[in-house]
């Protein structure tokens, strides 16, 4: 595995917002046909660290590779015409429109000039059910409001949305997180066919590090914007794992402390 | 466990219930709206009927005749104009309080350029005779025509529009106090800039309106006279009416004829019929009293009279030339389109045929009561048109929903959402200037206080028609329901006995917090918390 080419290689890579530094040189590879756990602690710089990769905010310091190519993201277009799809904790979906209008949002399939262009509605709409399909999920009617699906399947839609347009790099900011157990076992089904699908790569942002240990091949730990670990699936035990995600704290002493509380 | 789960797995479509036919329709927003909407039709129609008088036909009252629904339709339209604007914006999560000022403003700026020009000047300070501002005109032109004078309106309409959107994209500040500056500012402006321009020669303030524009609409090109005014051409001496009726056609004359024969038949015979009831009217009174003092001869001999009550048919007006001149320059068709477009009339042909064949539209004196309906209306038609296209079918409409919904998310998508809203700031704008286009050219005057709590009332248009304030839920047919219910709830209750006018203000108020109750519920089903 490790004689792939990483897809994505991330060094170095400072972000301040002001005075704060979220993000202190944090370096990492993500290969194609792989899950790329990102774990750590609430506030360690996750979300920042993705929201720089899709072009969000653009970082203070340090080079993001996409393809062996060095790239400068200035917008979330051009990091997904680069071909980093995101899907955030928030889904990016507009609840109140349907699922179709969702799914083709910003990239419309329409005719005529600019944004005045007639979408086509009945296309858009049989390629949002298939695309749906191919990775688990069947809907019903593409034209039913985003607000009236399952959790899982709004995460699927954002997942079947990313890869459709093109994601090499898939990333995905704790998409179990606010589900239901069933719904959270739909979306790492999700996650394991796309990984099957053998050339992208998936950035999974978890608290669960069951979840992790399910689909991961790799792992990065952040704590305090800082990578303070890293590993192969295979290599790290889970003592570990537990003790990197508490930001480097022993188990043993978060015992203590625990036993400290009255 | 049923054999049917075992044969088959429960498939996700199989938790949809089969839908009626109805609920589709039933389950639209606009359904709460078009029943206000219609409940108020029918009030105005049942209420305006004559006390009295019994008749299921709406049509026959005064709530719709051919002038009532000629000026009912101007108050929907217009209003209906700026609430398209206020409504797509509202829906893209931002609102307007400067529609009304606007309006106010791009009125002045029109009238103003259309009765003195347009010119542009720059200030500089002079030391020559002691410290004072000169000018410099940079170039001037007097006689702007009416598309002109809407460009140049727009120029400015269009800036303020793009500054607010502009401003309130960049700061992240609250639409609504940015907005409401612009209120507060264009007012202001508009009024300052009326005194200026009417500052008497004594320097004592001027005021606050613009008259003597000419009624640029009905300039007529008359052969031999060039262009006048539709009256001014009709009140030309007799000889030089009759000299222009020999420049017209054979064929064109008998037709006017023939309409004015008719019409003069109409007048003729509506005038027997007035003074028959006023006769019959007389004596009726003369049989109360001889009923109340008992005289039983008078009694009979006033019942026989009105029975067979009968009166000279008054004789029809000759149709002489001089008419027939003057109603062919009725029939010369505007020489200033742009003008009439905004101004004129629309329809005049189904009036007509209303009027000629039908023998509805028919005033008490036996007149045509309306030539056609307020060409704003078309203006609305148009907007409306092209907005319901541009929300529920194109790129710009699925964006314009999304800003409004959520704004991270169309944000991450690459939508353009700083642009959605300043462009539909620059709509709203937009529409303000149309509204009062068709003010100016229709009335020819402006003043300072035109488009007064326009703005609060096109907001309440768009909510009443389903518009949800807080962004991403509406349509444009509901918008255009919401306007129909505010224009029209007056005159329902105009005419409802013993009911004060001003409660259609009570029951606006009521109907607007319910529709806001009622979106909101709606919103929270759609997105799945209620
Ligand atoms: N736009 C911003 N401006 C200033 N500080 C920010 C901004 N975004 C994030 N931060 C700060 O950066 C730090 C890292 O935040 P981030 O959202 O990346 O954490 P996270 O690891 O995703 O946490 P969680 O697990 O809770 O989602 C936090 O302290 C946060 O307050
Ligand atoms: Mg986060």
């Amino acid at each position: 595995m490790t004689d792939k080419k990483p897809l994505i290689e991330i060094s170095k890579l400072v972000k301040k917002f002001g005075s704060f530094t979220a993000l202190n040189g944090v370096s990492l590879n993500v290969y194609p046909g792989e899950v790329h756990a990102l774990l750590g602690d609430n506030g360690a710089g996750k979300s920042t660290l993705i929201k720089v990769l899709s072009g969000v905010h653009s970082a203070t310091d340090g080079a993001i590779k996409v393809d062996g190519e060095e790239v400068h993201f200035n917008s979330p277009r051009e990091a997904s015409d680069a071909g980093i799809g995101t899907v955030y904790q928030d889904l990016a979906l507009n609840a109140l429109t349907s699922v179709t209008r969702n799914f083709f949002l910003g990239r419309e399939i329409k005719k005529g000039p600019g944004a005045l262009g007639i979408m086509q509605m009945n296309e858009m709409n049989e390629i949002t059910i298939r695309e749906m399909k191919k990775i688990g999920i069947n809907i019903a009617n593409p034209e039913q409001p985003v607000g009236t699906m399952s959790g899982g399947q709004r995460q699927t839609l954002a997942i079947a949305r990313a890869i459709y347009f093109g994601a090499k790099i898939l990333i995905l900011d704790e998409p179990t997180s606010a589900l239901g157990q069933k719904q959270q076992m739909e979306v790492l089904k999700t996650v394991k066919r796309v990984k099957n699908l053998g050339n992208i790569a998936i950035i999974l942002i978890t608290h669960n590090e069951i979840h992790a240990r399910l689909v991961a091949d790799r792992f990065t730990f952040l704590s305090l914007g800082e990578v303070i670990g890293s590993g192969l699936s295979s290599e790290l035990g889970g003592d570990d794992v537990k003790r990197l995600m508490a930001g480097g704290a022993d188990i043993g002493d978060l015992a203590k402390e625990l036993e400290n509380v009255t | 466990m049923s054999s049917k789960s075992l044969n088959q797995p429960r498939k996700e479509s199989d938790r949809h219930d089969a839908k009626k036919w109805y609920s589709a329709i039933l389950a639209r927003p606009e359904v709460g709206p078009v029943g206000v909407m219609l409940l108020l039709f029918g009030m105005l129609g049942y209420f305006s009927i004559p006390a009295g008088e019994f008749s299921l036909n709406p049509f026959s009252g005064e709530g719709f005749n051919a002038l009532a629904i000629r000026n009912n339709l101007r108050v929907i339209s217009q209003l209906g104009i700026v609430a398209i604007g206020a409504g797509l914006l509202i829906i893209s999560g931002e609102f307007d309080l400067s529609i009304g000022s606007m309006i106010g403003f791009a009125g002045g700026v029109m009238a103003m350029i259309l009765r003195w020009g347009f010119a542009v000047v720059i200030p500089y300070v002079s030391f020559e005779g002691g410290l004072h501002i000169e000018t410099y005109t940079l170039f001037k032109i007097t006689d702007v025509s009416p598309l002109l004078a809407i460009c140049i309106t727009l120029c400015f309409t269009l800036f303020f529009g793009w500054l607010q959107g502009f401003i309130i994209v960049k700061t992240g500040l609250a639409s609504f106090i940015v907005t409401l500056g612009g209120l507060f500012f264009l007012r202001g402006l508009t009024e300052v800039c009326y005194r200026a321009f009417n500052k008497k020669p004594d320097q004592t303030a001027g005021s606050t309106t613009v008259t003597e524009i000419p009624d640029i609409k009905n300039i007529v090109n008359i052969p031999g006279h060039g262009e006048l005014e539709r009256d001014v051409a009709k009140n030309l001496p007799q000889e030089e009416l009759l000299d222009l009726l020999k420049t017209v056609p054979e064929a064109t004359i008998l037709k006017l004829t023939e309409k004015l024969t008719h019409i003069n038949e109409k007048v003729a015979a509506s005038k027997t019929l007035l003074l028959k009831s006023k006769g019959v009217k007389g004596l009726e009174k003369a049989l109360e009293n001889a009923t109340a003092s008992g005289n039983e001869g008078m009694i009979a001999i006033l019942q026989d009279k009105i029975a067979n009550f009968k009166i000279e048919p008054a004789t029809a007006k000759a149709v002489s030339d001089v008419d027939l001149a003057k109603a062919y320059i009725d029939t010369i068709h505007s020489a200033r389109p742009v003008a009439n477009f905004f101004g004129g009339d629309i329809m005049e042909p189904l009036f007509n045929w209303l009027y000629f064949t039908v023998d509805w539209n028919v005033n008490n004196y036996g007149n045509q009561f309306a030539d056609g309906l307020y060409s704003c209306l078309m203006i609305w038609f148009l907007l409306a048109l092209i907005c319901y296209v541009l929300l529920s079918q194109t790129q710009a409409g699925n964006w314009i929903y999304s800003t409004g919904g959520n704004l991270n998310a169309a944000k991450a998508n690459g939508v353009p959402t700083n642009k959605v809203k300043i462009s539909l700031f620059m709509f709203s704008a937009f529409c303000a200037t149309m509204f009062a286009a068709c003010q100016v050219f229709e009335t020819n005057t402006a003043d300072t206080a035109k488009g007064n709590l326009k703005e609060l009332e096109a907001i309440a248009a768009a909510v009443i028609g389903g518009v949800v304030l807080t962004g991403g839920f509406g349509t444009v047919v509901g918008i255009i329901v919401g306007a129909a219910i505010f224009g029209i709830a007056k005159e329902a209750f105009f005419y409802i006995p013993g009911v004060d006018g001003s409660f259609y203000r009570v029951f606006l108020g009521i109907v607007l917090l319910a529709s806001a109750l009622t979106n909101e519920n709606i919103r929270k089903r759609v997105i799945g918390s209620a």
